[in-house]
């Protein structure tokens, strides 16, 4: 039995011993809080119903609760606000006079901050689960909650997509929300929202207000930075601002998807800064951090689901927690449909459509075709004999391309990229593997080429 | 119970408690006040649930005892009573009151059915030692309290207390009052913020218009207070919440800046009043050494006058809701007013010329 559930059974009971009045004055708005040790406690609404209750019904309420919670040797009663509106009193009604005056008047906007933070409340800490995937960045975003602009300024979280960045920046803001209460002002943005403002401020020709506005911030935190990049005027204003902000200790929270390095066309002195701080990277989650997701997920959303249906899911959607959510979903309709829970059978048709197939066929072919597309070059003069320097590193890099994601032999390779010799194929693979550590650029080629073939 | 006592003591007691009490449907009980013997006094208490007060008339008590009565038809009669002895009586839940040559008996009900108002033990945190002087601060803050309990926040005051000053801050989002004490003697160990009912405040400058020399003690309790005198005392709710960081409101720097006379400014803006429309604006136009005061309404017809004043920076036009401009004025006492103004959109400052402590923020009206 709930605490809830307790307190209105009992108040079942003193409705029938006391006066409807007094029942309603005195009981409107209380409840049981806690039940611990046979002591029950009440929260009641002001200090008139701690002194009545306490005084006058102790007996009363005493005995309602034993009869039905026989171990309740005592109650104590504590003011504690369970539902506000309820509390005015009569005769405070509001004269109307004002009503017109307002709509044109103006107010003081600073009074309306939790507006201007753009936080969205479901995201806090509580509910971001650790792993070692995001561990660093989780311990580092609480940290700078405590320590405002002085421990990493800038925060610097990176990862890829639905792994849980936003959620984590928005939680830092949220938390600072909850610490220090309206004394920070707080502003969560998009670098695209952040653009918009600034076209439009030019637009209008309110440049001044635009800057002001980001410059009286306390916490700034700007979502998926990585857009900025190629946006020059918008990398100029948002320069100036970080610096302005930089130098008043405020501190700064920015996430991206790559690291700073790699963003291309971000320049050079934003680069620089960003890397200044604290570089956080959330990677891809464990199988047993994806199972705790789930779990934290069906808890969430009430659901019963056994153990080997959450691994099943978790084994099969590895790299994106978005993802993880929506097979979840989707089982979690069928089970609604149906009424019970589905078979695993069942379930691995459901996430068919989800699922990535187990490693769709590609064929060495399909790769020399991304990759002579992406340097713009002939199929045939990655197998010819020729040794210009800007084909032999597309040739290079096609190697190494077949050999990670194929696992195709040495020897294999070698013979089909114009019969070349196995141990060709084992140094181009060893450059680039030496290339990929020194470069963040050249994983970003990487990617790109990837992209193209398996989005065939 | 049996008590002889002072009309004159009696009725001011009685005014000051009764005030509070309104029509409860709910718990008549509450529509009553509670005399009773204590400590060789008589004790009056009322309450609405959210506050509760208690006096103590002095007297001689011939026998011990309580009851309660209606508020209005006990203060309506003793008020008219004349300024002689009284004698209250109580007999079968029947007061009697004679006093010469009158005599009423007044139904009441029994003593056990009222609420009891909570007691708070702590020791004063602030002792405020002349009341009218606390009256006179707290009159200039209480009436720009947002009158709605759609932001409770800001419906009361703000108590700002630290080891130097004590600060009371009211807004309603449209204008802000504030006004800083300066007094060292405060027995607290880190500043706390407070934020306390418009109405017990209203009740608490009344309380102290009747009795104006006693010291206040100020004292803090499980989320309630207590404002205590040596006869009275207004214990309330405190409200749960958090008030807005409103310093960043607060202009520190001006474009332009006007010192004038105040008694000559509020003449005119009363004037303008009498032809502003229906969202009451009258227009402010501030040049070198003069200020245009115009307002005009399509079917009433319009009106300039001018005043001279001392003005630095540039000229400005900004339209102001004037009955929020005459209220911030009106809690000024000093001969000249200065004025501080930075754009048409953005807060403006009164503040009273040569006088710290008070400053009344007001937001101008859009056109």
């Amino acid at each position: 039995m709930t605490n809830h559930e307790l307190w209105q059974a009992a108040l079942g009971e003193i409705e029938l011993n006391i006066s409807k009045t007094n029942f309603i004055t005195w009981f409107r708005n209380t409840d049981v809080i806690k039940t611990r040790e046979g002591a029950a406690t009440v929260g009641v609404p002001n200090a008139f119903s701690k002194e009545w209750l306490e005084n006058k019904y102790n007996k009363l309420i005493l005995r309602a609760l034993r009869n039905i919670l026989p171990e309740v040797k005592e109650v104590e009663f504590v003011i504690a606000a369970i539902s506000l509106p309820e509390l005015a009193t009569p005769g405070r009604s509001t004269p109307p006079r004002r009503k017109e005056t307002e709509i044109v008047n103006q107010s003081f906007q600073e009074l309306e901050i939790n507006k201007e933070t753009h936080l969205n409340p479901k995201y806090t800490f509580d509910n971001f689960i650790v792993g070692s995937f995001n561990e660093l960045a989780q311990a580092a975003a609480q940290a700078i909650t405590k320590n405002l602009g002085r421990l990493y300024n800038p925060l610097f979280i990176y990862g890829g997509v639905g792994l849980g960045k936003t959620h984590l920046i928005q939680a830092i803001g949220n938390e600072i929300v909850k610490n220090f209460k309206n004394e920070k002002k707080i502003c969560y943005t998009s670098s695209e929202k952040f653009t918009n403002e600034l076209v439009a401020a030019l637009y209008n020709g309110q440049m001044e207000e635009f800057k002001n506005s980001y410059r009286k911030i306390d916490v700034l935190i700007i979502d998926d930075v990585q857009f900025l990049s190629g946006k020059e005027k918008t990398q100029e204003e948002f320069f100036h601002t970080f610096n302005a902000l930089y130098q008043n200790n405020k501190q700064i929270i920015i996430s991206s998807d790559r690291p700073p390095k790699a963003i291309s066309t971000l320049e050079e002195r934003l680069k620089s800064r960003f890397e200044g701080g604290m570089i956080a990277d959330i990677s891809y989650p464990d199988l047993e951090s994806r199972i705790a997701i789930l779990k934290a997920k069906c808890y969430e959303k009430n659901l019963q689901i056994s153990d080997e249906v959450l691994n099943y899911i978790a084994a099969n959607i590895q790299k994106n927690i978005r993802e993880l959510e929506g097979a979840l979903n989707r089982v979690m309709i069928t089970l609604k449909l149906s009424g019970s829970l589905p078979s695993l059978e069942q379930i691995s048709k459901i996430l068919t459509g989800i699922t990535s197939p187990p490693s769709k066929k590609i064929s060495y072919k399909v790769i020399l075709q991304a990759v002579s597309e992406f340097y713009d070059i002939n199929t045939s003069h990655l197998i010819n004999r020729c040794r210009k320097k800007e084909l032999v590193w597309p040739r290079q890099v096609a190697m190494f391309l077949i050999r990670e994601e194929l696992k195709s032999s040495f020897p294999f390779i070698g013979e089909k990229l114009g019969g070349r010799d196995h141990t060709t194929v084992m140094y181009a693979c060893e450059k680039l593997n030496r290339e990929l550590q020194k470069n963040e650029s050249l994983q970003q080629e990487i990617n790109l080429i990837k992209e193209r073939f398996y989005s065939i | 119970m049996k008590i002889i006592c002072l009309q004159e003591n009696l009725k001011t007691n009685l005014n000051i408690t009764q005030n509070i009490v309104g029509r409860n449907l709910t718990l008549p009980i509450l529509n009553n006040l509670l005399l009773e013997t204590e400590g060789g006094r008589l004790k009056i208490s009322s309450t609405n649930l959210e506050i509760g007060i208690n006096t103590w008339t002095s007297g001689k008590i011939e026998k011990q005892g309580s009851i309660t009565c209606p508020a209005k038809i006990l203060s309506s009669f003793i008020n008219s009573l004349p300024n002689k002895k009284i004698e209250l009586e109580v007999k079968d839940n029947t007061l009697f009151v004679r006093c010469e040559n009158y005599k009423a008996s007044i139904k009441g009900l029994p003593s056990d059915d009222f609420p009891l108002i909570p007691k708070i033990k702590e020791k004063p945190i602030i002792i405020f030692k002349k009341g009218e002087i606390l009256k006179n601060n707290l009159s200039q803050v209480v009436g720009s309290a947002a009158l709605s309990e759609s932001r409770p926040e800001i419906s009361g005051i703000l108590f700002k207390i630290d080891k130097e000053a004590i600060k009371f801050v009211a807004t309603d989002s449209f204008r802000l009052a504030e006004k800083t004490i300066y007094q060292t003697n405060n027995l607290i160990t880190k500043p706390i913020s407070l934020i306390i009912p418009q109405r017990t405040i209203q009740e608490l400058i009344r309380i102290l218009t009747e009795k104006p020399d006693n010291e206040v003690r100020f004292i803090l309790g499980d989320s309630q207070v207590l404002f205590e005198t040596n006869e009275v005392q207004l214990i309330s709710r405190i409200i749960d919440g958090q008030y807005p960081d409103y310093q960043q409101i607060i202009p520190k720097s001006f474009e332009t800046q006007a010192t004038l006379l105040k008694d000559e400014f509020v003449n005119n803006i009363k004037i303008a009043s009498i032809f502003s429309s229906k969202i009451n604006d009258v227009k402010l136009s501030i040049y070198s050494g003069k200020i245009d005061i115009l307002s005009q309404d399509a079917d009433l017809g319009e009106n300039k006058s001018q005043i001279p004043a001392d003005v630095k920076g540039k000229p400005m036009e900004v339209i102001f809701n004037f009955r929020y401009f005459l209220d911030g004025l009106s809690n000024i006492s000093t001969k000249n007013v200065s004025l501080g103004l930075n754009s048409e959109t953005s807060p403006s400052v009164i503040r009273p010329s040569g006088e710290d402590g008070f400053l009344y923020v007001i937001m101008p009206i859009k056109t």
